[in-house]
């Protein structure tokens, strides 16, 4: 489903963010990549949406080659990974309803199927009673929320999560790993990019540790055992 | 066409929603255009005032005294077929010889040359109006020229004239030159004024135009909101300006009626019977400056 291949990133003048990263990600996985700031696990977030370009190696994700993607091509990648974001990443001037809806819309659904998915995928994240809030109106969880619903609305085959917990509190970012890993239970492709120690440890998934740009664990049942 | 739709609905609910934010940009453009109009207004207010002086420019031809009704009517017809001429007035003989006296009444020795020819000595006469008072010489080498008329020919005041219709000539000239000058600087202005107001509505929403492109939206479905926005607001400035320029013009109007006295100005029916050249000229040309710079300020944004 997505593989790594040698993957480096070189940011000028002379950091190395990514060095030598290889790894496959296998269909319906939920894959919790780890590492403390600065160790390149968002460039490699970066990478994997194609908002970045990698140095060197090679990306595969599905029967794309990401590091060949040309710009034009982006978009229709974009709309075949879910992402969510530490930030949320809202429209500031559209319901929750609508920025779910936006992503679909850009994709050029039909309106009758937005009308059909966008209620539904609310009501799957615990939203459908404040879908027509602005985002101003909603708490950093609840906002999450929307922008997982917003990555779910195409029904994506993967699901990338980059730091969705870091500015949310404890009991909340459980909800939304929980969240998560019921999008995972339904057969979807999870790749959640953290440092949360709490999160990875209870999951009991697969952890892949990054440091300095490099992996240096990829454990089937792992554990967060940085210090 | 579902996805044009779209964009139109984006358009519109980001127009409403950044309720501000439209407001001031329409202001801006609603000013720049302001300048336009007032640039517009005082070019007519120039040209009408330049065109009545002119229009008061008259060469007089007196006929030699007993030239027959028939010459004279032929003079007439042979100057009023000329494409210079705007008028040929027929002066009888009497008349003639008190507007001769009027002119030289400062001229002694010519009024007591007439008392000493007695009687009238000059004929009837052709008062004569160009379209354009540079005209007048053409049209009077024109008569000189011709054997057929030119005997019948006793004196033209154009000499007169000569001095008066150069400077008039030369002013009009200046103000026209001054009047493109100024309309260039403030077309400039108003350029930059756009261009900064544009940027800064984008750089407003540059977070938005990120998140779209994360999402997946292709960068023709990213810009078309912001490029009919910026149609909208082109069209509001326009809208507004078009009935303020008539609300202004209607109160202004027996003002400057007074205030030019004897000088033919009608702005307000200028403005009217321009008025889908004036206004859709600015209309479209404010919104083809507006896109282009929509699509130049968003250009680094897009690269996400």
């Amino acid at each position: 489903m997505i593989t790594f291949k040698n993957v480096s990133k070189l940011y000028k003048p002379d950091t190395k963010a990514l060095d030598g990263i290889s790894f496959h990600v296998r269909p319906g996985e939920f894959v919790s990549i780890v590492g403390t700031s600065g160790s390149g696990k968002t460039t490699l977030a970066k990478l994997l949406f194609a908002e970045e370009k990698p140095t060197g190696g090679s990306i595969h994700v599905g029967d794309w080659d990401i590091s060949r993607i040309r710009r034009s091509e982006v978009p229709a990648l974009r709309r075949q990974i879910g992402v969510v974001f530490q930030d949320y990443k809202l429209l500031p001037k559209k319901t929750a309803y609508e920025n779910a809806a936006f992503a679909l819309e850009v994709a050029g659904a039909p309106a009758s199927r937005i009308r059909e998915v966008v209620p539904q995928v609310l009501k799957i994240v615990g939203l459908a009673d404040k879908m027509h809030r602005y985002p101003r109106q909603l708490s950093g969880g609840e906002q999450q929320r929307v922008s997982i619903a917003r990555a779910l609305v195409h029904r994506p085959k993967i699901i990338l999560a980059d730091e969705p917990t870091g500015n949310l509190d404890a009991i909340t970012s459980r909800e939304i790993v929980e969240l998560l890993k019921r999008i995972n239970d339904v057969g979807t492709t999870v790749i959640l990019v953290t440092h949360d120690r709490d999160i990875v440890n209870a999951m009991r998934k697969r952890v892949i540790t990054i440091q300095n740009g490099k992996i240096v664990s990829d454990a089937e049942h792992g554990k967060y055992h940085l210090g | 066409m579902r996805s044009l739709l779209r964009l139109v609905k984006f358009a519109v609910q980001s127009v409403f929603r950044n309720f501000w934010l439209s407001f001031v940009t329409t202001s801006v453009l609603l000013l720049t255009l302001l300048t336009v109009n007032m640039l517009i207004v005082l070019n007519v207010l120039a040209d009408s005032t330049i065109k009545s002086i002119q229009d008061k420019v008259q060469v007089e031809v007196y006929f030699n005294a007993g030239t027959s009704e028939e010459i004279e009517k032929s003079v007439h017809g042979y100057l009023q077929a000329l494409p210079q001429v705007k008028d040929v007035a027929v002066i009888p003989a009497t008349q003639s010889l008190e507007t001769f006296k009027s002119l030289h009444a400062d001229d002694p020795e010519v009024l007591a040359a007439l008392d000493e020819v007695g009687g009238n000595p000059i004929g009837d006469s052709l008062l004569i109006s160009a379209n354009n008072p540079d005209d007048f010489e053409f049209i009077l080498a024109a008569l000189d020229s011709s054997p057929e008329y030119a005997p019948y020919i006793k004196e033209k005041n154009y000499a007169d004239h000569k001095a008066v219709i150069e400077r008039l000539s030369g002013f009009s000239d200046k103000v026209r030159l001054g009047g493109l000058g100024l309309a260039g600087f403030f077309a400039l202005i108003s350029v930059l004024i756009v261009f900064n107001t544009i940027r800064v509505a984008i750089y407003v929403h540059r977070d938005e135009i990120a998140v779209m492109k994360l999402v997946g939206a292709p960068d023709w479905f990213v810009r078309g909101p912001f490029l009919l926005e910026a149609i909208f607001y082109s069209a509001a400035a326009t809208a507004l300006m078009g009935v303020g320029a008539t609300l202004i013009l209607k109160f202004l109007e027996p003002q400057i009626q007074s205030f030019f006295a004897g000088v033919d100005v009608n702005l307000a029916a200028y403005y009217w019977e321009n008025l889908a050249i004036i206004f859709g000229a600015q209309f479209l040309a404010l919104s083809a400056l507006s896109m282009i710079t929509t699509l130049f300020a968003m250009r680094k944004y897009l690269k996400t």
